[in-house]
C-alpha cells in the first residue's frame, strides 16, 4: 500500500514540485563535490598511460559525457513509456525536460571525442563506431524536439513523442550493433576504436566518480527543468499561485 | 460483431490496391525518382565504372531511401484528409491489422517495383550481372523493412506542421541498420561473396518491424486522431 | 605547472575537450535556471492578469 501512494504523489505535480525543490541543491552540490575530487584524480593523481601519455585523460570528459547521452534518452524513453501507459502529466513533462540536456551531452560527447581522434589518429572525424553511434543519438534527438514543436496541441505532442522516444530506445541498441558491424567489416590496421586503455585503479576511479558527478548534476538539471515544465503546463492550478508569490 | 484479423486486413489491402491503380501514373513517381537519383551520381561523381561499382552499394541504397521517404507521404495522407482513417480507428477492428495491411500494400506498390527495376539502376553504376539477383533481394527485403519503420514515423507525424521533413528526419536515423546490412549485401554480392550474413540481419529487422511497427504505428495514429 | 599544461603535448586538444565538457555543464545548468526564471515570471503574470484562473 505504500508503495501505491508514494506512485500516486509522484503523479502529483505540487508534490513533485516541492520534492525538486527541495532536492536539486543536494544534488547539485553532491556532484559540484564530485567533479571536483574526479577531476583532481583524472587530471592530476593518476599516470599517464603508456601508449596515449596524456592525451588518455580525455577520457575523463568524453566517457562520462557519452554514457550520459545514452542514458538521458534512456531515462527520457522510460519517463515516456510511464506518461503513455499511466497517463501521468508529470512523466511527460520529465520526458520534455531531458530531451535538450541529452542532445548537448551528445555534442560534447562528439566534440570531446573529435579533440581526441585528432591527435590519436590525425583526423578530427574518424567513422570510429562509437563516435557514429552518437552522431545517429544525436539525429534520434533532434528528430525528438523537432516532432515535440512540430505538434500544436501539448497534450498530442506529449504522446506522439512519447512514441518516438520509445521506438527509438528499441532502436538504439540495434544502431549500435549495426554501426559495430559495418565498422569491423572496414577494419584499418590502426585500432579504431576510441582509446580505452588498459586503466589500473588510480586511472579507474576518477573515471567511476566522474561517472557518478555526471549522474548527479543530470538530476539536478532535470530537476530545475521538470519544475519549469510542470508550472509551464500547469497554468490554472491554485498550488501554482502559492509557490510564485 | 467483429470480423477474424485477417479478412479486415485483405479487405484493406484489396481497396488499397483497387484505389491506387486508379491512377497509374503515381505508382511510376518514386520508381522514375530513384532512376534519376541514380543518374545523378555518376553526374556528379565519375563516369569510370570501376570508381562507380565500389560507391554502387551506397548509391543505390540511399537512392532506394530517398525514394521510400517520397513514397511515404502517401501511405496515411489521403486516407487521413477524406477521414477514411478515423473510420478505421472507430470502426472496433484491429487498427494494427488494418495498418500493416496498408504497409503491406505500400511495399508492393513502391518497394518491390523499385527493388524489382533496380537492375537497370546497377546494371549504369557497373554491377556485374551475376550480383543482380541479390540486388534484388536485398533491395525487397530492405524496402519492406522500410514502409513498416516508415509507417511508425507517418503515424506520427499526421498532425504535424511541416510533416514532410519532419517525416524523413524521423525517420533516417532510425533506417541505419537497415541500410547499413542492406547495402553491404549488395556489396558482398558485387565482389561474388555470399550475402548470408546481412541478409539475415536484415531479415531479423524485418520480422522485429512486422512484430512491433504495426503496433506502433496504430498508438501514432490513434493519438493523432484524438 | 607548464608541465601540466602542455600535458606532454597534448595540451592544444584536452584542455579545449574540458572546456567543451565543462561549458556544456555550465550552460545546460544556466539554461536550466532560465527556464525556471521564465516560467515563474510567466506564471506570475497569469495570475495577475486572471487570479481566479490563472489561463
Amino acid at each position: 500500500m505504500a508503495t501505491w501512494t508514494w506512485f500516486h504523489r509522484l503523479g502529483s505535480p505540487p508534490h513533485v514540485y516541492g520534492f525538486a525543490r527541495r532536492w536539486t541543491p543536494w544534488f547539485g552540490g553532491a556532484a559540484a563535490v564530485c567533479m571536483v575530487v574526479a577531476l583532481y584524480g583524472g587530471l592530476v593523481l593518476a599516470p599517464e598511460d603508456y601508449q596515449q601519455k596524456d592525451a588518455f585523460r580525455m577520457v575523463y570528459v568524453h566517457a562520462p559525457a557519452a554514457w550520459l547521452s545514452l542514458m538521458i534518452y534512456t531515462t527520457m524513453a522510460v519517463a515516456a513509456a510511464v506518461g503513455l501507459i499511466w497517463r501521468m502529466k508529470v512523466a511527460h513533462a520529465a520526458a520534455a525536460a531531458c530531451a535538450p540536456v541529452g542532445a548537448w551531452f551528445t555534442v560534447a560527447a562528439l566534440g570531446t571525442g573529435m579533440l581526441w581522434g585528432k591527435p590519436m589518429w590525425g583526423a578530427y572525424w574518424v567513422w570510429d563506431p562509437r563516435l557514429t553511434s552518437e552522431l545517429v543519438l544525436l539525429f534520434l534527438y533532434l528528430g525528438y524536439m523537432g516532432l515535440r514543436s512540430g505538434i500544436e496541441d501539448s497534450s498530442k505532442a506529449d504522446k506522439a513523442s512519447a512514441v518516438l522516444a520509445v521506438v527509438g530506445v528499441i532502436n538504439v541498441p540495434i544502431i549500435k550493433f549495426s554501426v559495430e558491424w559495418w565498422n569491423s567489416l572496414h577494419q584499418t590496421p590502426t585500432v579504431m576504436k576510441m582509446g580505452k586503455p588498459t586503466m589500473d585503479t588510480a586511472m579507474l576511479w576518477p573515471l567511476l566518480l566522474m561517472f557518478l558527478a555526471f549522474a548527479l548534476y543530470f538530476a539536478a538539471v532535470l530537476l530545475i527543468r521538470l519544475r519549469a515544465e510542470l508550472l509551464r503546463r500547469e497554468r490554472n492550478a491554485s498550488w501554482v499561485r502559492e509557490v510564485v508569490s | 460483431m467483429k470480423t477474424p484479423a485477417l479478412e479486415v486486413a485483405r479487405l484493406v489491402a484489396a481497396r488499397d490496391l483497387r484505389l491506387a491503380f486508379r491512377k497509374p501514373s503515381q505508382l511510376l513517381q518514386p520508381l522514375m525518382f530513384f532512376m534519376i537519383v541514380a543518374t545523378l551520381f555518376p553526374l556528379t561523381l565519375t563516369p569510370e565504372m570501376s570508381r562507380l561499382r565500389d560507391a554502387a552499394p551506397g548509391v543505390l541504397w540511399v537512392g532506394a531511401l530517398l525514394s521510400s521517404l517520397l513514397a511515404l507521404e502517401f501511405l496515411f495522407r489521403d486516407d487521413a484528409q477524406d477521414g477514411t482513417l478515423e473510420q478505421f480507428a472507430l470502426s472496433g477492428q484491429s487498427l494494427t491489422w488494418m495498418l500493416f495491411a496498408k504497409t503491406c500494400v505500400h511495399w508492393m506498390l513502391s518497394g518491390l517495383p523499385l527493388a524489382l527495376s533496380a537492375p537497370i539502376a546497377a546494371a549504369m553504376l557497373g554491377v556485374p550481372a551475376a550480383a543482380m539477383w541479390s540486388v534484388v533481394a536485398s533491395l525487397a527485403l530492405g524496402g519492406f523493412a522500410l514502409s513498416l519503420v516508415g509507417a511508425v514515423t507517418a503515424g506520427l507525424t499526421l498532425g504535424a506542421r511541416r510533416g514532410g521533413v519532419l517525416l524523413s528526419l524521423l525517420t533516417l536515423p532510425l533506417a541505419v541498420p537497415i541500410l547499413v546490412f542492406g547495402a553491404a549485401a549488395t556489396g558482398r554480392a558485387i565482389s561474388g561473396d555470399d550475402i548470408a550474413g546481412p541478409m539475415y540481419y536484415l531479415g531479423a529487422i524485418a520480422v522485429l518491424g512486422v512484430t512491433l511497427a504495426p503496433l506502433a504505428a496504430a498508438a501514432a495514429v490513434r493519438i493523432g486522431l484524438e | 605547472m607548464s608541465e601540466f599544461l602542455s600535458m606532454s603535448g597534448y595540451g592544444r586538444y584536452l584542455w579545449p575537450a574540458f572546456a567543451l565538457g565543462i561549458g556544456v555543464v555550465v550552460l545546460n545548468l544556466v539554461m536550466a535556471l532560465n527556464s525556471l526564471s521564465n516560467a515563474r515570471k510567466e506564471a506570475r503574470r497569469r495570475l495577475e492578469i486572471d487570479p481566479e484562473n490563472a489561463a
